[in-house]
Order: structure tokens, then C-alpha cells, then sequence
């Protein structure tokens, strides 16, 4: 009786598990679609994504877009999988200083030939340098531009009598580092401030030393005999040494903060613990706009102007791989993607700079309202910064650069150790990249 | 009193350690139910000052969790299944017929396990895709079927082992066919095992990352924790509030499981560890 019972269950489990095969089985269907991997993420920006997909694809019945949202941390993963398999997305979006990697190991499609002139040209020129490799080859068509500001409390700075720069007199460092002092109060002189006068997100600090860097004079790369490598120079110390006196001799920057990624500092701005966001990325205006009480009054500072006001230019682009079997209907649908009215609710949804120079001209980019027009005006000193389209950065800004310059900034280790373990470190990672 | 005063130490010491251990879930239900300009004004309360129910709205129709938590039961399920039903018969083999080769068989399927994801994924890719694999829940089964294997054989051949084999001679020398023995002596002695076993299969495909990621293609095919990694974005930022409540839903059916079965769990992992 018991074994009537069994061979029953199991009868019936193998029904089950048939009919859930089935069910596996009849989803394997993908269709003659642009297959396109976006990383949008953020409620607003998810929206605009997908609405600029269904319009497409009413538009194009007969060839639409299927919209799969990746993320950014798995990305990468991804995208090297299907390109090894060859199993790859027609359009995915990444940034310009991944990309360069993918381009010179063939993986992606040259979209010179792929894009109209009409798109070419209305695209800035930062952009484009941040995707075209030195025999002219475009990987991928940028379409909005990261760059870093600093953000400061306008209540603070009316406390304490400052005045923001303007366009015509930016602040250099001493300034900022002035102003960062005027505005730390520690009333009880214990060392342990109530309030900073900034903070800087040096988790992943790689990006953001370099970047604030440029227009330093710190350059942290050099050119020799036709081939970059890291050399780090007197400028170099000098530039991540005032940053560390700000730190632990000013105390005028968040200790704290430095530990962090630029996100994890925006909560202890929103709530005055902080009176400056130095090196963070525009889309935190978003994030303020969205979350910080009405009372907070924020803006956006006029880059510092040491040497020039310039940054590395970096770019989120949308590429497609060279062994996508749709590369011309993948091309014609990132144009409409990007067309001039869709451009602009992208950047307005990531609270990023467009690319088209036609945007970035109009009034919508050039208001001072959240610091627009601060935003745009950086754009145009944007530069390739030498590492940028450099083999095998990504791996070294995670495996050398990300912990070398903590452990510089905790402390750990002096000047010439640091430059010496820099630039040994560095040259084996760039070795293994050398063709 | 000395008694007592130990006695309630231990408690006091016991509960202590139970807030540490639950604090990051507390602390993650509390996040799932704070606005974003809460969580954003950085003040660390665990009771929400303004309960929101907005990020579970967020996660259930904004981004549609049902559907990648669907995926993730049904590969969790057939996961499960297709784990029990080969370990059974596998890991009774092994301790009872005894060849020069088990231990051969047993060191095989351990370096099995030395081997990392990504060296074998392309491989695999290929191989799933050539059988029109890939973008399929059955592949992906399959898939975690065979990557779950080897651990739930090394923890069935302990609860085989732990059953004595006189129950077994006991049984033959009664007139029982070896099919009644297997049926009726030993499967009712291998239930925790097989509870266990399937438990330890399914969360483990509930969990999974990678082979997800990577093997299936379309959005309508992604399991649950693709779907929550979507949540995040660029330079560490994330949409806390739906991240949490999504986290919080994710939680909920292993917790269930886990705790209906924990006892056998437990007990799968330890046996045949000691020699009696």
C-alpha cells in the first residue's frame, strides 16, 4: 500500500517537474529584436528609458527594442561573458573609460561609419575624445557627461559672511581651504568638530584624486617613449599632501567621509553636519532635490582654479558589440535614442550634462537653477585625461590606485613609499596589457 | 541564588547575542519602511518616524518582484527536486557498495568544487547553449543541480552512513526485496537528509548570482537576486528604500523554510561526522 503511495508521489512529481520544464523551455524565445542593456537605475531615469523604448518601438514594429536593465556593478561581468560566448546584447550602455578596454580587444563594433554626420557633429568635442582611439574609431556614442563640483550649503555660507566665487574669480585651493576652516566650528576646541567645513568620498578614490588633479597641475601619468606609466612627481605628493592636511592639520574636512563613497556623505551634508560636498558627482543634485528638507538651500560651486579649472572627461556611452547581427538597425535606434529631445530628458532624469552642443546651448542647460548652468560650463573644460584611454586602467584603478591611496590618506605609509609602490604596482598591472 | 544570578546571565547574555544577530535584519525592515528623505537625513532610528508603505508599492509594481521571484521558486523548486532525486540513490551507492574506485569517485567530485565560476562559465555557456540551454529556467536548473551536487552527496552519504546496515540485514533476512528496504526501511530514516538536502539546494539556487546573470538573457527570465541588484547604481549609490523592502521580500520564503526545518538542517550538516 505504502509503495502505491510512492510510485504515486513520484508519478505525480514527474508531471510537475515536465510541466515546469515545459514552462523553462517555451520562455527560450528572444525573436528578431535590437536587444538593448541599459543600466539606467533611478525611479525617474528607469522611466524615461523605457519610455524612449516604447515609443521606439511603436514606431518599429518590425524591428523592436527588447529593454533589459543590468546594473553597474555586474555589468562588466556580463558584458565579458557574452562577448567570449558571442551570445552579445545589440546595444548596451557603459562608460567611456571602460569601454576603450573592450574596443582594443575587438569587441566592439566602429561606430564611425554606423552614426550620421548630423549626429557626429552635434556631439562636443570632449565627448567624442573620451571614445575615439588614435586611428579614429568611435566604440561607443556618449551621451552624457560625468563630471565633479562641489556643492556647498548656502545657509552656512550666509552664517559665516562667505561669498561663493563667480565665473570670473574662482577660488583656487588655499581659498577653499580657507573658506573650509571659516566654516568648522568645533565650540568646545576637543579636536572633534560638530561641524566640518566639507567632505570628500575618498572610497574609490582613484577617480576623484585624479580628476581634482588636473587642475592642480597633478597629472599622477606620464608619456615615455610612446608608452604611459604611472610616475608619481613632487606635484603629485604636494597635491595628495595639502588634501591630507586639510584633513588631519585643518581638520576641516570629515574624517569620516574620507572612508566613504561620495553617495555615503550626501546624508551628513543634508542634515549641516557638513557644509561642503567637495569632488562629487552632478547626479547628487538629485539626489538633494529629492531628499533634502526644503529648509536646506544648496548650490553649486564654480570649480577651483589652481592651474585651470580643467577635468577628465568621461562619458556614459551606448556601444554596440562587433558581433551583434543587427549593427545598422542597432545604430538607427540609438540616433533616435539620443535625438536632441531625448538627450535632454535623459540628462535631465540622470542630472547629467547632455553631449549635443545644440542642448548644452539651450536655456534648459544654461539656468542657474540647481547649478545647470555651472554644470554646462564645465563641459567645456573637459580633457582626456591620460589615463583615460589607457589599457588596462579599470584593473588599476581597483587593484593599485583604489588601495594605494588609502592607505596613503589613513596614514600607513609615507611619500616616497607610496610613490614607490605606486609606480612598481602600477607597471605590472599596464605590463599585461601591452600588445 | 548563585544559580540564579547564572541563570539569568546566560539569558540576559543569550538575548543579547540574538538582538546582535537579528539587528541587520531589523535594521534592514526598518529601512523598508522610511521615506527616502528619512533614510537620507541620516538620523539612525530604528523605528521609522514616518512609515511609508511606498517601497513595497515601489518593488511589486514598479519593478515587478513577483515575476523574478517566481523564476527564482521554480529554478529553487526543480533545483531541489532534481538534487534529491539523484543524491538518493547516489550517495547510498557509494557508502554501501564498496569498489576501489569510491574514494576515487568521492576525491573527484570534491576538486569538482575547487574549480571558481568564472573559469568555468564560458565553457559552460557553450555547452548550454549548444543544447539550447541558455535563457531557459530548465538550463539554469540544471545548471545548479549539478553545482549543488557534490556538497548535498557528501551530506547524504552522512546521514546513509549514520543508518546501521543490521536494519538493512534485519530487513532482507525478514523476506523484504531489496526495493522494499530501500522504500520502506531506509527512505523514512532519510527524510531530515532529504529535507536538509533539498533546503540546502533550494536556497542556495535562491541565492545564486552569477550563473543568472550571465545565463539568462531576457528581462522576463531574471532571477530574484539579478532583480535586486538592479537596485543599485553607479559609485555605490542605491535606491535604499525599495532595496530593502525587496531584500525584506526576498528574506521571507527561505526564512520560512529554514525555520520549519532548521532541526534536520542542522543535524544533516553534523551527522556521520563522529565516529561512534
Amino acid at each position: 500500500m505504502k509503495s502505491k503511495k510512492i510510485f504515486c508521489f513520484v508519478k505525480r512529481l514527474l508531471i510537475f517537474l515536465l510541466s515546469v520544464f515545459a514552462y523553462g523551455c517555451a520562455e527560450n524565445e528572444r525573436g528578431d529584436k535590437i536587444v538593448f542593456v541599459s543600466l539606467a537605475w533611478q525611479e525617474q531615469s528607469l522611466a524615461t528609458h523605457k519610455s524612449i523604448v516604447a515609443e521606439w518601438n511603436e514606431l518599429h514594429a518590425d524591428k523592436p527594442v527588447e529593454y533589459v536593465q543590468s546594473n553597474w556593478n555586474s555589468i562588466h561581468d556580463y558584458l565579458i561573458t557574452s562577448f567570449e560566448t558571442g551570445d552579445v546584447p545589440d546595444v548596451f550602455h557603459y562608460e567611456s573609460s571602460i569601454i576603450v578596454d573592450f574596443a582594443l580587444r575587438g569587441n566592439l563594433a566602429n561606430m564611425d561609419t554606423l552614426l550620421s554626420d548630423e549626429f557626429k557633429r552635434d556631439i562636443h568635442e570632449s565627448a567624442w575624445k573620451s571614445v575615439k582611439s588614435a586611428d579614429g574609431s568611435i566604440s561607443g556614442a556618449p551621451f552624457l557627461l560625468e563630471s565633479m563640483v562641489v556643492i556647498y550649503n548656502q545657509n552656512h555660507f550666509r552664517e559665516r559672511g562667505i561669498v561663493p566665487p563667480t565665473f570670473e574669480e574662482p577660488w583656487d585651493w588655499n581659498k577653499l581651504r580657507e573658506i573650509a576652516k571659516a566654516l568648522t566650528i568645533d565650540s568646545n576646541k576637543d579636536g572633534w568638530p560638530e561641524r566640518y567645513g566639507a567632505s570628500i568620498g575618498l572610497r574609490s578614490s582613484a577617480n576623484i584624486l585624479l580628476n581634482l588633479g588636473i587642475g592642480y597641475g597633478s597629472d599622477f601619468f606620464e608619456n615615455k617613449n610612446n608608452e604611459r606609466g604611472v610616475v608619481i612627481d613632487s606635484v603629485d605628493i604636494q597635491y595628495l599632501n595639502m588634501i591630507k592636511e586639510i584633513i588631519f592639520e585643518d581638520k576641516s574636512i570629515s574624517p569620516t567621509s574620507v572612508t566613504q563613497s561620495g553617495p555615503g556623505t550626501i546624508p551628513s551634508f543634508i542634515n549641516g553636519k557638513n557644509s561642503m560636498l567637495i569632488g562629487i558627482g552632478t547626479w547628487a543634485r538629485q539626489q538633494l532635490v529629492e531628499n533634502a528638507p526644503q529648509e536646506l538651500e544648496w548650490g553649486v560651486l564654480v570649480p577651483i582654479k589652481e592651474k585651470n579649472q580643467n577635468q577628465a572627461a568621461n562619458s556614459q556611452t551606448l556601444s554596440i558589440p562587433a558581433k551583434s547581427k543587427n549593427k545598422k538597425d542597432a545604430a538607427k535606434f540609438i540616433e533616435f535614442f539620443l535625438s536632441k529631445e531625448n538627450m535632454a530628458k535623459l540628462a535631465k532624469s540622470d542630472w547629467m550634462s547632455p553631449t549635443r552642443i545644440s542642448l548644452l546651448q539651450s536655456d534648459q542647460f544654461q539656468t542657474p537653477q540647481y547649478g545647470w548652468a555651472i554644470c554646462t560650463y564645465i563641459v567645456d573644460k573637459l580633457i582626456v585625461g591620460k589615463w583615460l584611454t589607457l589599457p588596462g586602467y579599470a584593473e588599476w584603478k581597483s587593484r593599485v590606485a583604489n588601495p594605494l591611496f588609502q592607505e596613503y590618506f589613513s596614514n600607513r605609509m609615507s611619500s616616497k613609499e607610496f610613490k614607490l609602490r605606486m609606480e612598481e604596482e602600477s607597471k605590472y598591472v599596464f605590463s599585461r596589457y601591452k600588445r | 541564588m548563585k544559580n540564579l544570578f547564572f541563570g539569568a546571565s546566560k539569558n540576559i547574555l543569550l538575548i543579547l547575542y540574538l538582538l546582535f544577530l537579528a539587528f541587520p535584519l531589523l535594521w534592514v525592515l526598518s529601512l523598508s519602511f522610511k521615506s527616502s528623505m528619512e533614510i537620507y537625513s541620516g538620523i539612525p532610528n530604528l523605528i521609522p518616524l514616518a512609515p511609508t508603505t511606498q517601497n513595497y508599492y515601489s518593488v511589486f509594481f514598479d519593478q515587478n518582484i513577483l515575476k523574478s521571484m517566481s523564476n527564482s521558486f521554480i529554478v529553487g523548486i526543480i533545483s531541489s527536486i532534481g538534487v534529491v532525486l539523484i543524491s538518493i540513490p547516489a550517495s547510498y551507492s557509494l557508502v554501501r557498495y564498496k569498489t576501489y574506485l569510491n574514494k576515487g569517485i568521492l576525491g573527484w567530485i570534491l576538486v569538482s568544487q575547487i574549480f571558481p565560476v568564472i573559469l568555468i562559465m564560458v565553457p559552460l555557456y557553450m555547452i548550454l547553449r549548444n543544447l539550447g540551454l541558455t535563457d531557459s529556467l530548465y538550463g539554469l536548473s540544471i545548471v545548479y543541480i549539478v553545482w549543488t551536487l557534490p556538497f548535498v552527496l557528501w551530506m547524504m552519504q552522512g546521514y546513509v552512513k549514520a543508518i546501521p546496515i543490521e536494519l538493512e540485514e534485519a530487513a532482507l533476512i525478514d523476506g523484504a526485496s531489496r526495493r522494499q528496504v530501500i522504500f520502506k526501511v531506509i527512505m523514512p530514516l532519510l527524510l531530515p537528509g532529504i529535507a536538509a538536502s533539498a533546503l540546502f539546494a533550494f536556497i542556495t539556487a535562491w541565492n545564486e548570482f552569477f550563473f543568472a546573470l550571465v545565463l539568462m538573457k531576457s528581462q522576463d527570465l531574471i532571477t530574484l537576486p539579478v532583480d535586486l541588484a538592479r537596485f543599485t547604481g553607479m559609485e555605490g549609490q542605491a535606491r535604499t528604500g525599495p532595496l530593502a523592502a525587496a531584500s525584506i521580500i526576498a528574506t521571507i520564503p527561505s526564512l520560512i523554510i529554514f525555520s520549519i526545518i532548521q532541526k534536520w538542517f542542522t543535524s544533516g550538516l553534523v551527522s556521520g561526522a563522529v565516529k561512534e
